[in-house]
């Protein structure tokens, strides 16, 4: 007796499992996310002001927050925000712990073959920053200790166009910021927006400085999971329709605006042609 | 900071978004510490018997799994449960149940580990005898073995569990928003304060490992030392 | 998924394991040391000393490694006076003949001072245990024999205790093996933080987590299958009466 219970439960447990990865492996995720009435994005929760927490109720705000509601809206359900940093984007995604991924998320040919991109909702450039007067010409990274974020184009670009440099990689901004401080690295490198954008919040901004150079031409979409077309659409769709009725000017504006700790005036619109790098 | 943001601060540290969102800081240490125990608790009594009852195969290859798991690092480990059993096995596992998972199994196999050595050091005779008085296998082993092993393994249970707190920080590298991480988060907003926020935060832990240890000693007595 | 990994990657990964095993080494040379003064302390006449390394024990015991690390990163830079900071991170060379040795960089430093503060603790208190079982009787019959409390200690307590406490610390110096790994976190570039980067990188997350935890269950097996050999000969020696 007790061996035939011991001798069903095996069978019983794989057919489990088997059901729950088919059903995995079949559904569409648009038809989840209706279903389960939430949208889980990634965002970040220390880079001001793409995604950062707002101190007075604690909850993870900002620029690409703000175009994450936008497609929630748009597929009427809630929005529930997943804090990460440079490095874990793609696992969150991949892993299916989150749905989109709305991170300042660099479009490139290699993540391109690990998940889809939406259409280019912003512009950027590799920048550093570096303390008054240490970093004038490009051709000094070479010598230098360069703070980076893991997981970024950032570190990619400058250690293929830098072999020589040091590239020191931490899990955040701020992290490479604070050895910036101490002096454990000599520039940090991320894109010119984020780095005005920190520097504008930093307590000891005069100590340092963004030179004006630029090593690369970026643009950052959203991150779909690959082979979700339907839901890859819709994203599209929701970007394209904000562009057109100017709640992405407007959103752009909240963040970016003159009245803003760092104001950035608008070079790049959803759906504007991209120049080649 | 006025004084009333730094309570709101603390309350964050403490309880996370909750109820605003999923619970977080300590209360979610505390969650992740308890949940990893009990199941590391489980694990280890079913493998530490499991050790002491199997011989040939069975037996080598439980003792490398055990082996294993304890010659992998936790960081590791977590690497492994948050990037790849989702792939692996097409389940999506919330990013808490990974962090449990890794605790559990590494937990678990140090306590199989002490729990097989408790076992092995009750002795042969004490099963021989018990079965000789007519008790099944399983009786002898739940009547006669399990409550000295466990006495014999509770200090070690209680190190573990310390162990196990101190790990949950670990959860931070994969963004589960436990106290560690949230006081990172705190620290990358004010960029000014890193010496007293992980001093703060070293000091809860410092509480909490003590408060757990205090407990197991006042409650077990004499046995836990 | 199963196309193997190029050798430039391959080679990033060994260079995280030459890293580790480096930092694990000089981590394990000075927390024996330390742990060892910190038994004694712990042992000492003076109430006032052995309730300061009780201290030490409880907080560094107590705390998480990941924390520690993070505060000797980012808090302790932030508390030294800035010219020690300037000189801590200019690279400085020391030459003696042919053989150079360099200062490592702030982060291998840091990562290097929060190990050993850590498994400081604990080493001392494998030591502790090992001085402990030593049974009272050897205290009192060298007592008898007129040995003061140095002499005791030196020749008959701490062989002894050493003795004992092998076990134990073989175990201690395999978790620092493990430990190294969350010296990642503050950027020093050992295997974990390797194994990262070429995720990262390659999207093989299979292949680069594969190998980095291949070669920690290489370190640890290592270590495992030294205390075995140190076993089986420490007790024949004892058998055949030379130890």
């Amino acid at each position: 007796m007790k061996h035939r219970i011991r001798g069903a439960v095996l069978p019983a447990l794989l057919t489990a499992l088997l059901a729950v990865a088919s059903n995995a492996a079949h559904a569409d995720r648009l038809d989840d996310i209706k279903k389960a009435g939430v949208l889980r994005v990634a965002a970040f929760d220390s880079n001001p002001p793409f995604g950062f927490v707002d101190p007075k109720d604690n909850q993870i705000v900002g620029l690409d927050v703000d175009y994450a509601r936008a497609v929630a809206k748009s597929l009427g359900v809630k929005l529930e925000v997943q804090p990460t940093n440079p490095a874990n984007r793609i696992a969150f995604l991949k892993s299916g712990k989150v749905d989109l991924v709305f991170a300042n998320f660099t479009i490139t040919d290699e993540r391109k073959k690990e998940v889809d991109f939406s259409t280019p909702y912003f512009a950027s450039g590799t920048q550093f920053i570096a303390k008054k007067g240490t970093l004038k010409s490009p051709d000094q990274l070479n010598s230098l200790r360069i703070g980076a974020d893991k997981g970024t184009t950032n570190e990619q670009q400058v250690r293929a166009k830098y072999p020589n440099a040091t590239i020191v990689a931490y899990d955040d901004t701020p992290f490479a910021f604070a050895a910036l401080r101490t002096g454990n690295v000599q520039a940090i490198t991320q894109d010119g927006p984020k780095l005005v954008a920190l520097l504008a919040r930093v307590p000891d901004k005069a100590n340092y400085e963004i030179p004006a150079f630029t090593i690369s031409n970026d643009y950052e979409g959203v991150g779909v999971p690959k082979g979700e077309a339907r839901l890859l659409d819709v994203v599209n769709a929701t970007l394209t329709h904000i562009e057109a009725d100017g709640e992405a000017a407007q959103i752009y504006d909240k963040w970016f605006g003159p009245k803003s700790a760092a104001p950035l005036p608008r070079l790049f619109k959803i759906g504007d042609p991209q120049k080649s790098s | 900071m006025s004084p009333f943001d730094w309570l709101s601060t603390l309350r964050y540290l403490l309880l996370g978004r909750f109820p605003a969102g999923p619970l977080g800081g300590v209360a979610l240490t505390i969650v992740l510490s308890v949940t990893s125990a009990t199941l590391a608790a489980t694990i280890g009594l079913a493998g530490g018997v499991a050790l002491a009852m199997t011989r040939g195969i069975a037996h080598l290859a439980l003792m490398a799994v055990v082996a294993f798991f304890r010659a992998i690092p936790v960081l590791m480990l977590i690497f492994w449960t948050f990037f790849l059993m989702p792939i692996l096995l097409h389940v999506d596992v919330p990013g808490l149940a990974t962090v449990v998972c890794a605790l559990a199994l590494i937990g678990g196999a140090y306590l199989s580990h002490s729990v097989h050595a408790g076992i092995v050091s009750i002795g042969k005779g004490q099963l021989e005898a018990a079965l000789s008085l007519g008790l099944t296998s399983w009786q002898a082993l739940r009547e006669v073995i399990l409550p000295q092993a466990v006495r014999v393994m509770m200090p070690s249970f209680v190190n573990q569990c310390v162990s196990l707190v101190k790990d949950t920080s670990l959860a931070y590298i994969v963004g589960v928003p436990e106290f560690t991480f949230l006081a990172n988060q705190l620290n990358n907003r004010l960029m000014v304060y890193p010496a007293q926020i992980f001093l703060f935060v070293g000091f809860v832990y410092l509480v909490l490992c003590g408060a757990l240890q205090w407990f197991a000693n006042t409650l077990l007595g004499k046995d836990a030392r | 998924m199963h196309t193997w990994l190029e050798p430039k990657y391959f080679a990033w990964l060994e260079q995280g394991f030459v890293f580790t095993l480096a930092l694990c080494v000089c981590t394990g040379l000075c927390a024996t040391l330390s742990g060892f003064v910190l038994a004694i302390a712990r042992t000492a006449q003076s109430a006032a000393i052995a309730r300061a390394a009780s201290l030490y024990v409880f907080v560094f015991r107590n705390s998480p490694l990941l924390v520690q690390l993070l505060f000797w990163y980012f808090g302790a830079a932030a508390l030294l006076p800035s010219n020690w900071m300037t000189w801590l991170n200019t690279p400085h060379a020391a030459t003696w003949g042919p053989v150079a040795l360099r200062w490592p960089s702030f982060e291998l430093f840091a990562g290097w001072i929060g190990l050993t503060c850590y498994t400081t603790a604990f080493v001392g208190e494998e030591f502790r245990a090992g001085m402990r079982g030593v049974s009272r009787a050897q205290e009192h019959a060298a007592a008898a024999l007129g040995m003061g409390r140095y002499t005791t200690l030196r020749h008959v307590i701490l062989p002894q205790a050493l003795r004992i406490a092998t076990p134990p610390l073989a175990g201690q110096y395999m978790n620092l093996v493990k430990n190294s790994s969350l010296t990642m976190a503050i950027g020093v570039a050992e295997l974990s933080y390797m194994s990262r980067q070429v995720d990262t990188e390659t999207f093989k997350t299979f292949q680069a987590f594969g190998i980095a935890t291949a070669f920690y269950v290489l370190s640890i097996a290592v270590i495992e299958v030294a205390l075995v050999v140190w076993q089986r000969t420490g007790s024949r020696a004892l058998q055949r009466g030379r130890a």
